[in-house]
């Protein structure tokens, strides 16, 4: 799974109908940009984790959903504090 | 998926079975490099579009049957999305769509 963050939506009106009417997002992840479909409602700044492959088809709906990149959550806290020590419970 | 700018189409009369007749594009990354797609929506030339890669690319195409890794999910609307920042763009330019 990748962890990317949420730029914006993205329109595309002239798709595939197998797409339904899913949601597609614009993901950065690290200095690339890609598309994700958006299983669980999120929104830009998010940070979330990316399914891929086939996990990907099926997190979107079914194993005939044609996605290769879908987001199935979104992390609480991101990125975790990086200068400070991870704090035990 | 990943966006990429289609930058022309493919003739290609002696294939296998598997890629029937569908329609073939030639798509271009940020980096210049090219790949073929199979396109099931009809993207021309200039258009920026979504790829699906790997097996959803097969099922992108409506029939699993069709021997592709990778195919045309749809046209982009607006991309790049900072394109109407710039300068030499027309004050009342119409999008020509």
């Amino acid at each position: 799974m990748k962890i990317c963050q949420v730029e914006r939506p993205l329109v595309s009106t002239n798709r595939i109908p197998g797409f339904e009417h899913k949601h597609l997002l614009v993901v950065r992840d690290g200095s690339s940009l890609q598309v994700a479909v958006d299983a669980v409602g999120c929104v830009p700044g998010d940070w979330v984790i990316c399914v891929g492959s086939s996990a990907a088809r099926e997190a979107a709906g079914s194993k005939e959903y044609p996605s290769d990149l879908t987001i199935v959550g979104i992390i609480d806290r991101w990125p975790p504090d990086g200068t400070t020590p991870q704090a035990g419970p | 998926m990943e966006i990429r700018r289609v930058v022309g189409s493919l003739v290609c009369t002696q294939r296998i079975a598997e890629l029937a007749h569908v329609d073939l594009r030639v798509l271009q990354d940020a980096a210049g490099r090219r790949v073929v797609a199979t396109d099931p929506v009809g993207a021309r030339p200039d258009d920026w579009v979504f790829v699906v890669s790997g097996s959803a690319a097969r099922y992108a195409m409506g029939n699993p049957a069709i021997l592709t890794d990778l195919t045309v999910g749809g046209v982009i609307d607006h991309w790049p999305p900072e394109a109407a920042s710039e300068p030499s763009s027309p004050p009342h330019g119409t999008p020509r769509r």
